[in-house]
């Protein structure tokens, strides 16, 4: 069954900013007039492990705050991928942070109806030959499309580590469609308010990174992966 | 005299003023309903999925002149709320799970002595400690969860526009009529974050029954006024009843009027889905979608699960006795069905289960199973002694 709105699942390791990144990306689509809800799953862990969220976005309230089918499917760890296995359907977009996981194996079993992109392939190749990532779960249920991007690396390389999340970030809203730029960064920035006061670099370095992320959702959205699926 | 607990809340601004929208989470919207209704004062122990009731209240009630105290367990949260009460102040509280049960002593000397007491309840998974998450198991909890005879008034919102428009209206019905009110909210509403319109109730002509302190009085007790007889304690059967028999009657006969229900598409329903509270809205959305699809589906959803809108479920299964009952529980919704339509029309009523104990349950899942139903995958006799042995 797909509803009209947008259901996304997001998954990282504690700590990684998941929570942070669905709240913004809520808030966006609230600002905008659209009906968003998000909700965190929560457990009796104070700090580390899985740490999943999920937002649905759409003209019409949300039916329930969980949900069968994600329609996207961010993760950020292997860990939490795993745990999002059981939200695949054929019409989800996987997106991962591919500097913390492996790319996925093509099997034959796959091939022909999975596609992968990798945004920057250069970088995997000065890595050498160990792969120190975590290895991407095996997934069996057909998806319509999986992106990679290394947003983590690209956080350090370019900006600093604590942006990741906002790169991710910025992919998933351009992807799923669901807000505009200009809500994103005014979530954002009402988010950090009181830190941004403090340093007000820091809203500089925040849509920084929610442009790069955003730029790389635009190159998925162009991608000859994405256009074959859909 | 004892006079109310010292708040100035004339010196402070109104908490809402007018309306205005916003984006919150369900604990937080609590905290803006209390606020809105007046409450003064917060006495509660920390349990998730609640704890940020306590962490918005202590944060935003001082700027409105409310006051927090944190006590050492459940009980004494419960039995300070009493006091404050009866000090003349409109004091709160919210729980969940096992803060739920150590509540019950509280809330039952509340339905003895007619003290107004307002609890929100956001419901864990159970039995015991169980999960921090999500249930709805405790719904006999909250309506007959005491020594006595549940009188109690018990709204299960399934919306965060319901939660504040409930948690505003329980603080008027607990003193209009003395009786418990609880909202029974659950761990998903605690911490979910959706649209909200918070509303000023006086800008809406609503109008919120005022405190009044029960001890304290001026005069002279038997002399200036009437004594005041506060009792939980009886020494003969005859005087209990004598005591009891009035409050009892008086429960029973405002419920008509505060009894409230959501229902919809009924016309040529074929198959009836109830729920309440937040599975509530899943079952509204399912059928929302089964009839786009054409499929002959219609729903109730109690706002009231004590008083239990019953008369009006009735009539609805009078004329199509087919219904799904979805909860996340194992079947406590179903058992006050069945209390409440009793008799003749229990025998008559085709009930499928969908039972789901401290589990969430989404309008996608509930659109397979009514459309299995209405495609006769559903073995009916099987189901019906499955729903008769499983309550």
């Amino acid at each position: 069954m797909k509803l009209a709105t947008k259901r996304i699942a997001m998954g990282g390791e504690g700590g990684q900013g998941v929570q942070s990144a669905a709240d913004i990306l809520a808030e966006a689509a609230y600002e905008e007039g659209k009906e968003a809800l998000y909700i965190p799953n929560f457990g009796i862990e104070q700090r580390g492990g899985v740490s999943l969220a999920f937002v649905q976005i759409g003209d019409e309230p949300a039916g329930s705050p969980k949900f069968k089918q994600a329609d996207f499917v961010v993760a950020l760890s292997g860990r939490s991928l795993e745990r999002l296995i059981g939200f695949l359907w054929e019409d989800t977009i996987i997106l991962y942070d591919s500097a913390w996981l492996a790319p996925p194996t093509v099997s034959d079993q796959v091939v022909g109806w999975q596609s992968y992109d990798t945004t920057a392939p250069d970088f995997f190749a000065e890595r050498g030959v160990t792969d120190r990532r975590q290895k991407f779960p095996e997934i069996k249920q057909k998806v319509k499309n999986i992106f990679a991007l290394p947003a983590s690396e690209i956080a350090m390389e370019k900006l600093h580590p604590r942006v990741s999340n906002v790169i991710i970030l910025g992919a998933t809203a351009r992807l799923t469609g669901v807000v505009q730029l200009e809500s994103i960064k005014k979530a954002l920035e009402n988010r950090l308010a009181s830190k941004i006061k403090r340093d007000p670099n820091l809203k500089i370095l925040n849509f920084n990174a929610l442009e790069l992320g955003w730029e790389a959702g635009e190159r998925m959205l162009k991608s000859p992966a994405y256009s074959a699926a859909t | 005299m004892i006079s109310k607990l010292e708040t100035k809340k004339d010196e402070y601004p109104r908490p809402v003023e007018g309306e205005r929208q916003a984006f919150m989470y369900g604990n937080e919207v609590v905290v803006w309903a209390a606020l809105a209704a007046g409450a003064e004062c917060l006495y509660g122990y920390p349990i998730t999925p609640q704890n940020e009731v306590m962490h918005y209240w202590s944060r935003l009630a001082p700027d409105y002149g409310g006051k927090f105290l944190q006590t050492e367990d459940e009980l004494s949260a419960g039995f300070a709320t009493l006091g404050g009460i009866m000090a003349g102040a409109r004091c709160f509280s919210a729980t969940a799970g096992p803060g739920t049960i150590l509540f019950q002593e509280p809330l039952a000397m509340a339905e003895m002595m007619r003290i107004p007491i307002v609890l929100v309840v956001q419901q864990r998974g159970g039995p015991s400690t169980a999960t921090v998450i999500y249930s709805q198991q405790e719904v006999f909890l909250t309506i007959f969860g005491g020594n006595g005879e549940g009188l109690r008034i018990v709204y299960s919102p399934g919306s965060h526009q319901e939660m504040y428009d409930y948690t505003l209206k329980a603080f008027d019905v607990a003193w209009k009529h003395r009786f418990p009110t609880l909202v029974l909210g659950d761990g998903y509403q605690a911490k979910m974050r959706e649209r909200v319109l918070l509303y000023d109730p006086a800008a809406r002509g609503m109008e919120i029954e005022p405190t009044v302190p029960f001890v304290g009085l001026p005069g002279v007790p038997g002399v200036d006024r009437e004594p005041a007889h506060w009792r939980n304690a009886f020494s003969v059967e005859e005087e209990l009843y004598e005591e009891l028999e009035p409050i009892i009657n008086d429960y029973y006969r405002i419920a008509p009027s505060l009894m409230e229900k959501e229902e919809g598409y009924l016309d040529g329903a074929e198959l009836i889905l109830t729920g309440h509270g937040i599975v509530g809205r899943a079952v509204r959305t399912a059928v929302k979608e089964l009839r786009e699809e054409g499929f002959p589906v219609g729903f109730f959803r109690p706002l009231t699960l004590r008083p239990f809108p019953g008369k009006d479920l009735i009539r609805i299964l009078d004329d199509c006795p087919r219904l799904l009952v979805v909860e996340s529980a194992q079947g406590q919704l179903a058992k006050l069905i069945r209390i409440s339509i009793g008799g003749e029309l229990d025998h008559r009523v085709q009930m499928y289960p969908y039972f789901r104990p401290g589990l969430g349950i989404s309008a996608e899942e509930l659109v397979e199973e009514a459309k299995a139903i209405l495609n006769g995958k559903r073995e009916q006799k099987q189901e019906k002694e499955f729903s008769m042995s499983m309550l």
